[in-house]
């Protein structure tokens, strides 16, 4: 085996067949520069694999998230045939409901008074009403009375906590008036009785 | 690898009868491969991250086309090769970068960091398709009919871009693996 014909790369990929793994490693033994070719190779392949492999930002969103999934009204929106089934019965149960609820027809020679009915409707809806604005407008009362009573206690709470410091301060201030009135007294005494003030 | 395949086997052909669960359980079997495969391929992150997205959602919708559920692996990095290579054709103009900036210190061991900080570099002064052949070889462990599968090309052009791209790594990788790592 000569240097030309030996594929260090291949052999050192793996990819060379079992029989010919055999005559490069002992062509390796004897040719010093294949050695060291290989050697390089052997470097460079270890510096590559050194480079580990990252993890993903995130993982890979597809179809089993539920998200993904389509809502049963999507699916059925997007399937024509039950879409033209779901029409026909919804036709069909409009018709039905139709016949039931109209009312059935009055039999001959029966007359209703419908006027006295509709007074006594009139009469009951009035009462109603009547009961109905009447709680309304107590209702109301109410609570502007409260509203108006908490209010005013507010106010006189306000008042009072006013009143109070306002008599504060003039105690003070009558306090301050009379301990400068005694001081003076005391000045003009000392100053009589000839005695010196320091 | 043997249950691994078997495994896979059995989930593809779940998911072929519509089976969302057993396609989520493939899906996160492989997105760490695809994700990494496709990231230093194009080099950013939120890229790589959307065309996995991408993939895994092409995958899904082809599932029934795949003939093979032996091959699932090498038909999904060829889904992935034509996401990758479509966004790449649209982004990037082939332009060669600049020469390695010469480290002071030639004989200091590295840190692991400086050496995948070094890795990252060379891998990305190799042209687009150089490097693809290196991370379906290296990283992802393809043979060379797998990776003519995938890339859809012969197996000398294969060879041809993977030997080129090495000998462009062994210049600037064989000295900072001899250095070694502190």
């Amino acid at each position: 085996m000569t240097c030309s014909s030996v594929d260090l790369k291949a052999y050192m990929l793996g990819e060379l067949p079992e029989n010919e793994k055999g005559a490069v490693a002992g062509h390796l033994r004897e040719c010093a520069s294949c050695s060291e070719e290989m050697e390089r190779l052997s470097l460079t392949h270890l510096a590559l694999v050194s480079l580990r492999d990252e993890e993903a930002p995130r993982r890979i969103a597809f179809v089993s998230d539920k998200v993904f999934e389509p809502r049963w009204w999507q699916r059925m929106w997007h399937s024509g045939p039950a879409m033209g089934f779901a029409s026909a019965a919804l036709l069909a149960c409009a018709i039905l409901a139709h016949g039931m609820i109209r009312p059935a027809p009055v039999p001959a020679g029966l007359t209703v008074n419908t006027a006295g009915v509709e007074q006594r409707i009139a009469a009951q809806v009035n009462e109603r009403v009547n009961t109905a604005v009447a709680q309304a407008v107590a209702r109301a009362v109410a609570d502007t009375e409260a509203r108006q009573q908490r209010q005013t206690a507010a106010m006189l709470a306000e008042a009072e906590k006013r009143f109070d410091l306002e008599r504060k301060a003039d105690r003070l201030a009558i306090e301050a008036n009379f301990d400068i009135f005694r001081k003076e007294q005391a000045r003009l005494y000392m100053a009589s009785t000839g005695l010196e003030v320091r | 690898m043997i249950f691994r395949e078997v495994e896979d086997r059995d989930l593809i052909a779940k998911a072929r009868r519509g089976d969302v669960d057993a396609y989520s359980i493939l899906v996160s079997r492989w997105e760490k491969r695809i994700f990494n495969y496709l990231l230093r391929l194009v080099g950013n992150r939120e890229e790589a991250m959307d065309l996995s997205q991408d993939v895994f959602l092409k995958a899904w919708q082809n599932l029934k086309k795949l003939e093979d559920a032996g091959r699932f692996s090498s038909w999904l990095f060829r889904i992935a090769h034509n996401e990758a290579f479509s966004l790449l054709r649209k982004n990037k103009p082939e332009t060669p970068l600049a020469a390695d900036p010469t480290v002071a210190d030639q004989s200091a061991r590295l840190y692991p960091v400086e050496l995948s900080l070094a890795v990252e570099r060379a891998l990305t002064r190799l042209s687009d398709d150089q490097r693809e052949a290196v991370l379906l070889k290296v990283y992802q462990g393809f043979k060379f009919e797998e990776m003519a599968e995938i890339l859809g090309c012969p197996v000398s052009t294969i060879k041809s871009r993977l030997y080129a791209a090495l000998d462009l790594l062994k210049d600037t990788l064989a000295p900072i693996g001899a250095r070694g790592v502190q």
